[in-house]
């Protein structure tokens, strides 16, 4: 145990996890150079474009010091973004250090302080690790001056690399055995292993990885899962060292895989404790928190017929993804869909892509939700998190909905800017501290749903890229959500209902009118598209009738071509989806849709 | 004359003495030697349709420009169909004819042969207008081609309208019809332009050498035809055909609008009977050498199933102002259109596009609009 070292990595996107990553990989002879490729930590492609972490994974490393005594390195890669938390938890939880990377160029960010917080919550040994140290644009003191004032570390035990071209690697190594205390545990107590994270393999069923704190894990052996209280029998396990290496045993202290002949990842709970079925122990490892979806969309086929296909996509990703949640809905206009719950909006964003991509499906995903508490005025509470579901207006007696509170890095010149924005993003309580010289932490705390809308391209824009932003959820607030309809012809379009706060309803609707009317091509008949609350028109627009479309001539041998010709617009017209006797082009619905996402 | 009962005889004459820059019908530049050739080949082809077995009640000459051959090649392309084809001896005749072929001797020669309708291809009042239709004949050759032929005792005189040219003002075409109904020829057509593919107007457009009319303009003029002619004493009978007189419509046309049988001879004509419609080459060359080896010169053809019969039904009947009759779609292909779209007629009825007495009719608003109406029907039976 004194040789084993479990640690992981912090740092804010793009400062270069995964590039130290493979640096340590290479350094310690994991891979053979041939089969390397960069971010060997992230297996899907999407994690590899985006630069970002979804999946938690792990490395087991031989490392022979300087003192001459090879140790065994755990490197624990967690995802960073805020959606993740939880699997960024569940990961701290089985380390007992990490290296805190910090950007020489770009200096401390909001998700830095917010995953130092988190790690100083586990008490984790922390080593600053300032990357990036040979870029132009890099400045030491000014980021050893942010280590001390925003994190509070010694800024003088910063070990100072570039990953990128395999300068002061060594160090690292050094420090991670040095400074980083090995694991505690009794190897006598029954086991208790916490289950950080789990994968699916199409052959072996889940694969669990695990941190082992008391105990030994054995081939053979009978395992329960605490909370799931399930017992299964151990038939393989080991360290994962890139790829599975069997070793029969798990020691005390070490990170590890395990196979149980476990189908699917449903039958299991991240961080759910695993002890021994003879002799289990006494309470599970503390902390353990369920995965609960925050954000809710429903998600559609663009073509109705692929409505089987997507089923069965969404239900291959469920193997892989314990935290999304669907269940089958049906829209008036789009036809049947999954009404699905995320994590955050990236987890949603991933989760698209993820169907777009790996199963070519098209898709139209309606406004995202959060959940809203509703006390009804018989005194009945309800949760909503689809438009559908909100009850009349008359019976609702108070709403109350989920609060963030935002950390906002910012230079300092944009704060008059950002401050605006929290304002207008129904931001409460906002407060600014300097940090450094010339930059700012704004903190917020505002509804979930504004930070849904358009809060991260807002930001972008008027800090031009350079803000950082993280959140973590507070509670729930009273609040005047109302729901807003969209009628096309006088026909509520049910897929495009959404719930805003009512100061904001007006100009929400409005958009909704505008992309429609610019969208949908004229009728034969003037349509009105109007933007509703129970029954009020807050917002319209009217497409205007077309006067004339009818060809001329129909003598004999116009007939078949113009019988075909119709033939072929009816057909046109079945991929329309029908609201009333107005077709709407799925156009129109993308371009309502996607702006809100990206606007 | 007859009761319209029979089937109608289609004959094509495919020669212009230059064609039109937005023709998109079966044309050839005239000429001597090929015009001479190709009615030897019609001749020909009139006879290999001896085992026909339809009647005949009416008979049209159309084109191209039939008034471009000689009243010989008229009478013996008459006498070729009427000897092989049961051609009912009071046929209804119609003849198109352009301004500049008509004279005193042209007109005593059609009324010869027995023509009905003369059919007279103006187009337009406005000497702007025509020069850029191509047409060769001036604004006072139009009006005085139709005097004539009203003073030459034809039952019916058409005078044919184009409308919606680039760039036209309700003004120019409001003036243009009631010049023609100053005439008071007893039949009108009046078409909308349509830039069809492979005219050099099509070709015009796509190098953005000619603006069409946007549609909202469109549907103005159209409803100015509408209100004109209707003030000028004719009934529309069709999206684009007018007539004072119920005698005075084209009795010929009216079939392609029912399901009647019709047949077609010469370059490029339809025919339809019964659930088929065929169709003959319309290649000139290819239609003169085929009939020259004995071979009818079909090109292709198709039998129709009940859905296709039905939304031809449905696409016909509300072009014609009597409208669908219902019970006779019910009855022939089992589909209950007010039942099954009950919604959408509603509205219609309810913004003055339709009228439901028994049958559905189109209103010249809804006319206007006709072909959007007939993609927003559900056809399929029940």
């Amino acid at each position: 145990m004194e040789h084993i070292r479990n640690f992981c990595i912090i740092a804010h996107i793009d400062h270069g996890k995964s590039t130290l990553a493979d640096r340590l990989i290479q350094a310690c002879g994991a891979v053979d150079d041939r089969k390397f490729r960069d971010q060997i930590l992230d297996s899907m492609d999407i994690e590899r474009e985006r630069g970002i972490t979804i999946k938690s994974n792990t490395v087991t490393l031989e490392y022979t010091a300087t003192d001459g005594e090879v140790y065994q390195l755990n490197l624990i890669d967690t995802p960073g973004h805020v959606d993740f938390s939880h699997e960024v938890r569940r990961s701290l939880m089985s380390c007992e250090g990490a290296l805190l990377l910090v950007d020489a160029s770009q200096g401390v960010e909001a998700q830095t302080v917010a995953n130092l917080y988190l790690a100083m919550e586990y008490e984790l040994e922390l080593v600053p690790v300032i990357n990036k140290i040979d870029l132009p644009a890099a400045d030491i003191d000014r980021v050893s001056e942010e280590i001390d004032a925003d994190l509070g570390l010694d800024p003088f035990e910063a070990i100072q690399c570039s990953a990128k071209n395999n300068i002061g690697i060594d160090g690292v190594l050094e420090a991670i055995v040095e400074r980083l205390p090995p694991p505690g545990g009794d190897p006598e107590a029954p086991l208790k292993a916490l289950v950080f994270d789990a994968q699916y393999d199409k052959y072996r069923g889940v694969v669990m990885l695990v941190r082992v704190q008391d105990g030994v894990i054995r081939k053979g052996q009978s395992i329960r899962l605490m909370y799931t209280e399930a017992d299964h029998v151990v038939e393989e396990v080991g360290y994962l060292k890139l790829e599975k290496v069997a070793t029969g045993t798990l020691e005390t202290g070490s990170v590890g895989y395990v196979i149980a002949g476990i189908k699917t990842i449903q039958d299991i709970n991240i961080g759910d404790t695993m002890t021994e079925t003879e002799r289990p122990a006494q309470e599970p490892i503390p902390g353990y928190r369920e995965a609960k979806p925050v954000v809710y969309s429903s998600i559609y086929p663009m073509s109705s017929e692929d409505y089987g296909d997507l089923t069965k996509a969404l239900d291959k990703l469920k193997l892989n993804d314990a935290a999304l949640t669907f269940t089958k809905v049906s829209s008036a206009a789009l036809g049947f869909g999954f009404r699905c719950g995320f994590l955050g909006l990236l987890h949603l964003d991933i989760v698209q892509e993820r169907l777009e991509r790996e199963f070519g499906m098209s898709l139209l995903l309606s406004a995202p939700t959060v959940q809203y508490d509703v006390t009804l005025t018989n005194g009945e509470e309800v949760v909503v998190d689809n438009p559908s579901f909100f009850p009349d207006a008359g019976d609702v007696e108070r709403v109350e909905e989920p609060y963030i509170k935002a950390s906002i890095m910012i230079p300092e010149k944009f704060l008059g800017a950002v401050m605006e924005l929290c304002r207008e993003q129904r931001g409460e309580k906002t407060q600014f501290d300097y940090l450094a010289v010339g930059r700012v932490e704004v903190t917020s705390e505002m509804p979930l749903a504004e930070v849904l809308f358009d809060f991260y391209d807002r930001l972008k824009t008027v800090t031009r890229g350079y803000g950082s932003f993280d959140y973590e959820a507070l509670d729930y607030r009273a609040t005047d959500i109302v729901k807003v309809d969209i009628m096309v012809n006088k026909e509520r379009v049910d897929a495009l209902s959404q719930l805003v706060h009512r100061e904001k309803a007006r100009s929400r609707a409005m958009h909704y009118c505008d992309k429609l009317s610019s969208t949908i091509p004229k009728h034969q008949f003037k349509i009105p598209i109007q933007g509703t609350i129970g029954g009020t028109i807050i917002a319209r627009k009217t497409i205007n009738a077309f006067r004339k479309d009818v060809t001329a001539k129909c003598y004999g041998g116009d007939i078949t071509r113009k019988r075909k010709l119709l033939e072929k617009q009816k057909k046109g017209k079945q991929k329309m989806k029908m609201v009333g006797s107005v077709e709407i082009p799925q156009e129109a619905f993308i371009a309502v849709l996607k702006t809100e996402k990206e606007k | 004359m007859s009761s319209g009962g029979g089937a109608g005889l289609y004959l094509h004459v495919p020669f212009c003495s230059a064609v039109c820059p937005y023709c998109d019908f079966a044309v050839v530049p005239a000429d001597a030697s090929r015009s001479a050739r190709y009615v030897q080949a019609l001749l020909t082809e009139l006879e290999l349709l001896g085992e026909e077995e339809l009647s005949f009640d009416t008979i049209y000459f159309g084109g191209g420009t039939p008034s471009a051959l000689s009243r010989a090649d008229l009478e013996s392309i008459l006498a070729a169909a009427r000897r092989s084809l049961a051609v009912e001896d009071d046929a209804w005749l119609a003849l198109e004819a352009n301004p500049e072929d008509v004279d005193a001797a042209a007109l005593e020669g059609w009324r010869g042969l027995g023509v009905n309708m003369l059919s007279l291809g103006v187009q337009s009042f406005q000497a702007e207008e025509l020069r850029f239709l191509g047409r060769r004949h001036s604004a006072a050759e139009g009006e005085r081609a139709v005097r004539e032929a009203l003073t030459a005792g034809f039952d019916i005189v058409s005078v044919d309208l184009i409308f919606g040219l680039p760039g036209q003002e309700p003004e120019n075409l409001r003036d243009s019809i009631r010049r023609l109904a100053g005439l008071d020829p007893q039949h009108v057509s009046c078409y909308q332009l349509t830039v069809h593919e492979g005219t050099p107007f099509h070709r015009r457009r796509q190098q953005g050498r000619l603006l069409e009319l946007g549609e909202s303009r469109q549907g103005e003029l159209f409803e100015l035809v509408h209100s004109e002619l209707e003030a000028a004493g004719y009934s529309a009978y069709e999206v684009s055909n007018f007539a004072k007189t119920e005698d005075a419509r084209s009795l010929h046309n009216q079939k392609y609008w029912d399901h009647s049988s019709y047949l077609g001879a010469g370059l490029a004509a339809h025919s339809f009977s019964g659930r088929r419609r065929w169709w003959n080459e319309p290649d000139l060359e290819r239609y003169c050498s085929r009939l020259e080896r004995g071979e009818r010169p079909l090109a292709g053809g198709e039998e129709l199933d009940s859905s296709e019969l039905a939304l031809e039904a449905v696409m016909l009947g509300l072009r014609r102002s009597r409208g669908l009759d219902l019970d006779r779609l019910r009855a022939d292909y089992g589909l209950n259109l007010l039942e099954r779209n009950a919604a959408i007629i509603e509205s219609y009825v309810e913004d003055g596009l339709a009228v439901v007495d028994g049958r559905l009719r189109l209103t010249p608003r809804g006319l206007a609009v006709a072909d959007a109406v007939v993609r927003s029907l559900d056809l399929d039976p029940a």
